[in-house]
């Protein structure tokens, strides 16, 4: 059972800040059957994979990103004596040592040339082999055919609901900084007035339950950015019954001066997972993987202006106490002549929905034929996928 | 069962019923909105174009002797500070002024046209310090005057304005075979060359492929800002010399000039591809999620007859029998809630504690929200008896001013920020979210609730509420609402109900 520890009034007094804040960035949740965790986090902006995880013993990085390529001698923190991490991620450093981070490189959806984010998102959250193929979220329809899985209650902490955990499986919507308000006598008539309503009704009960779940946040009434209370609302749900959680971190969208705008998001990203373990407690992390993924990654050159463009092939995070990680995962394309995609792109060698596929699998026994066939129809998965390994 | 007219232009293209205000009676009425209304300065930004130009100017002024200035980096922290403040203060009251507008406005229609284009062409205010004052200009200069014209006037303003431009990284843009580019080794940013095939013009999945953006993006080289002036230009030094072409169209020449963009823009203004997704886009925001296809046919073949002229596109909408039928379909989105809220409890000058809302609403970097200590100061400039033991009318006053600041903040943009849609702040250049389920949602009810609470208990001690229900929805509203809000327990809890009722959200 969850506890309440400090009013949701005070939790909402520190929740606000002027404008530059992400808009939506949803937390959902589903209580399955089993002890196991999963949580996704969407990086909506298609993060610069090659700035995160730099390969700066690849011949010729720094002379294609001058400006963003770094050393380890100039502050990269070198993770396997080829690839380094940015700076900005200082704070994910302890993870990757303790084996609980790993990377995958040159991932991508079936999504290409294009490049637009919003098709690349639909994509990504769809999990579909084409554009618009799919209407409902993968980790939706995941909810249909994991075992035992009679409870499918999920919950969206937000405003919106996000498209990756829209489908036919309930999901409530809330977000950290909502209330309902307690005034009983009107909830009666406010019920009677969404009566012939359905989706009125719908969202209210849903407001409902979702107020009695949320009342939670952490103990010592130590509060981060949004990013942290978004995190943290996320593991508190995920130390009740919930097993799934959702949400995602913006900002990523780096074409100008990729050096100043990159630090923020990569810093809510490690603040994310941090939060995640710290508020889950040892026992349930152990048994918790984070997938975090993006849309598409960015042009291998930097451009005219210090950023970098739409791209293809990206970079997954993986992390959590269930991982065996420290280790740089997938296949490495190179980044010499001949070795990009449309001579701009890191060339995908593997697809980031795979990745997914072998989290369901892990962590809830959906089988590679569910897998295949409902959540992500057309891609190639079985029980040999490298991904299962890690 | 089918609304009235006069109903259905209020709720689904306007911004809801405002007591004592003339409806429109036909089709055309609500098309002349948009002709008068396109011709009249808007309450935004504060001052006047013209004089937000020169803020601008000076503003830039400033933040260029700050950086020259020999002072040391606390100094200068606290001068960039300072000038922060002024302008986010100066965004407030933009803010608020343009929430306002759209609550005293009698042509509904045009205000929420001017909602919808803006939200097409969409900028942020949060790209950098001065977008907070260039923003609200953009809208009232680029956007507002052109709806009711040609989309290629509109594209051309809305592409050639230096929020478009800062926003899409456009300014960052070089040729990078230009004689600049190659001197400064930079190059091309394709921002918004690509937003301008995907969000603005054809759409995405239209059918242009990577090497369209790319020359797209070659083409518009060159059309950048003067800094000091902040105002747009043409640099031939970064634009990228030779021909390009996008969509099979060759653009461009040994000597570029601002006329191959342009060129470019027109193409693309009436491309087959363009008028059907803005028709599409202007059908699904006032009718439905899914508007009927022959409904966007039949507005992009009148898009094609006129080569976009869009008060004729909105005819062709009107002149649908899909406009008129099926109402509730669409969700109100955040500003429109509150827009419509506001106007049904009548906010506004005029109107005991309305008036204050509308006052202190604009009043932002004054004495209102001043600290106290420099209100000591103030009060002896204005005469005030700052030292005496007796009751000090001018600090009641003011303190009442600050009440009412405090409120209108509260209903008017912390409301729409906490709702998901803070003005000139969308989440990226595709704008806000358009579908009904984007936008009813559990927490979204639960902040409508909320405000339908306060702006209530604010607006509405005395109102009847079953006459606010009748003049707020008409014949819109369903009888089950009319029996709930009839028996509720207290008034502000009626007035709440019908702000709640799924057809007060609904359009």
């Amino acid at each position: 059972m969850i506890e309440t520890t400090l009013s949701r009034r005070a939790f909402l007094a520190s929740a606000c800040c002027l404008a530059a804040a992400p808009i939506f960035t949803p937390v959902t949740f589903a209580a399955t059957p089993g002890d196991n965790r999963f949580v996704t986090i969407v990086l909506r902006g298609a993060m610069d994979g090659l700035d995160l995880v730099q390969p700066y013993g690849e011949a010729g990085f720094a002379a294609l990103r001058p400006k963003l390529a770094l050393t380890p001698d100039r502050g990269l923190l070198d993770l396997d004596g080829h690839f380094g991490l940015n700076p900005a991620a200082a704070d994910l450093m302890p993870l990757w040592k303790s084996r609980e981070l790993a990377f995958v490189h040159a991932v991508s959806t079936p999504y290409r040339d294009q490049r637009s984010h919003f098709d690349g998102q639909d994509m990504l959250e769809t999990g579909g082999e084409h554009a618009a193929e799919q209407k409902t979220g993968w980790l939706n329809r995941a909810l249909s055919v994991i075992p035992r899985s009679d409870v499918r209650k999920a919950i969206d902490v937000n405003t919106s609901t996000e498209l990756i955990l829209s489908g036919p499986n309930n999901v409530d919507v809330w977000a950290p900084d909502s209330d309902l308000g307690t005034a009983k006598d009107e909830m009666q008539f406010l019920m009677r007035l969404y009566a012939g309503d359905p989706a009125f009704a719908e969202a209210m009960e849903e407001a409902t339950r979702a107020n009695n779940a949320a009342m939670i946040t952490e103990p010592e009434g130590k509060r981060g950015g949004k990013i942290a209370d978004v995190a943290m609302l996320a593991a508190n749900m995920l130390k009740g019954d919930y097993r799934i959680a959702s949400f995602s971190i913006t900002g990523w969208d780096t074409h100008v001066a990729q050096n100043g705008q990159f630090n923020r998001p990569v810093q809510d990203l490690a603040r994310a997972i941090n939060t995640l373990k710290a508020v889950v407690g040892p026992e349930v992390w152990s048994k918790t993987v984070v997938l975090a993924m993006t849309e598409f990654g960015r042009t291998v050159r930097q451009n005219g202006s210090g950023g970098t463009d739409h791209g293809t092939g990206g970079c997954a995070v993986l992390a959590g106490g269930a991982i065996n990680g420290g280790r740089i995962l997938g296949q490495w394309p190179g980044i010499g002549d001949g070795q990009l995609l449309d001579d701009r792109d890191l060339m995908p060698t593997a697809d980031v929905r795979e990745i997914a596929a072998a989290m369901l699998y892990r962590q809830f026994d959906v089988t590679a034929r569910d897998l295949t066939g409902k959540i992500f129809p057309g891609l190639s998965f079985d029980n040999g996928s490298q991904f299962l390994k890690v | 069962m089918s609304l009235s007219f006069q109903t259905m232009a209020a709720i689904r293209f306007g911004y809801g019923f405002r007591p004592g205000e003339a409806l429109p009676q036909n089709r055309d009425q609500l098309l002349g909105q948009v002709k008068d209304a396109s011709r009249r300065a808007p309450s935004f930004p504060v001052g006047g174009i013209d004089g937000r130009h020169r803020q601008i100017v000076d503003l830039q002024e400033r933040l260029r002797e700050m950086r020259q200035s020999g002072s040391d980096d606390q100094l200068r922290r606290k001068s960039r500070k300072a000038i922060q403040k002024q302008v986010q203060q100066r965004f407030q009251r933009d803010a608020s002024a343009r929430l306002m507008q759209a609550v005293l406005s009698p042509n509904g229609f045009y205000e929420r046209l001017a909602t919808f284009w803006t939200n097409h062409f969409s900028t942020s205010a949060a790209k950098s310090l001065p977008m907070w004052m260039i923003v609200p200009l953009y809208e009232a200069e680029a956007i507002r005057p052109n709806i009711g014209g040609s989309f290629r006037d509109l594209l051309r303003a809305a592409t050639e304005h230096p929020a478009m431009l800062i926003y899409l990284d456009q300014v960052q843009s070089q040729g990078p075979e230009s004689a600049r580019g190659m001197k400064q080794n930079k190059g091309l940013n394709e921002n918004l060359g690509r937003e301008l095939l995907e969000l603005h013009t054809l759409g995405a999945g239209s059918g242009y492929t990577q090497a369209d953006v790319r020359a797209a993006a070659m083409v518009l080289t060159g059309l950048t800002i003067d800094r000091e002036e902040m105002d747009v230009t043409f640099r031939p030094g970064i634009s990228e010399p030779g021909r390009h072409t996008v969509l099979g169209v060759s653009y461009g020449g040994a000597i570029r000039s601002r006329k191959n963009y342009l060129a470019l823009l027109d193409d693309l203004a009436v491309h087959q591809k363009t008028a059907q997704h803005i028709s599409h886009k202007l059908a699904a925001h006032f009718v439905s999620d899914q508007p009927p296809e022959e409904m966007v046919t039949a507005m992009a073949d009148v898009w094609k007859r006129t080569d976009g002229d869009l008060t004729a596109v909105y005819g062709a909408m009107f002149d649908h029998p899909a406009a008129w039928r099926d109402e509730g379909a669409k969700a109100r989105q955040p500003f429109d809630y509150i827009v419509t809220g506001l106007r049904a409890l009548n906010a506004g000058s005029g109107n005991g504690i309305s008036g204050d809302f509308m006052k202190a609403a604009q009043e932002e970097d004054d004495d209102v929200m001043a600290r106290p200590k420099d209100m000591a100061g103030q009060d002896d400039a204005l005469g005030g008896d700052a030292g005496a033991i007796a009751p000090d009318p001018a600090n009641e006053a003011r303190s009442k001013r600050r009440k009412s600041f405090q409120t209108a903040r509260a209903l008017g943009q912390d409301a729409l920020r906490r709702m998901g849609q803070p003005t000139w702040l969308p989440p990226s250049p595709a704008g806000f979210e358009e579908n009904f389920s984007a936008w009813i949602t559990a927490s979204q009810l639960a902040e409508r609730l909320a405000w339908a609470r306060r702006a209530s208990a604010q607006f509405g001690k005395d109102e009847d509420p079953r006459e606010f229900l009748r003049s707020t929805l008409a014949d819109a509203a369903r009888d089950e609402t009319i029996r709930v809000v009839s028996q509720a327990p207290t008034k502000i809890s009626g007035l709440t109900l019908v702000l709640a009722s799924p057809e007060f959200n609904r359009r």
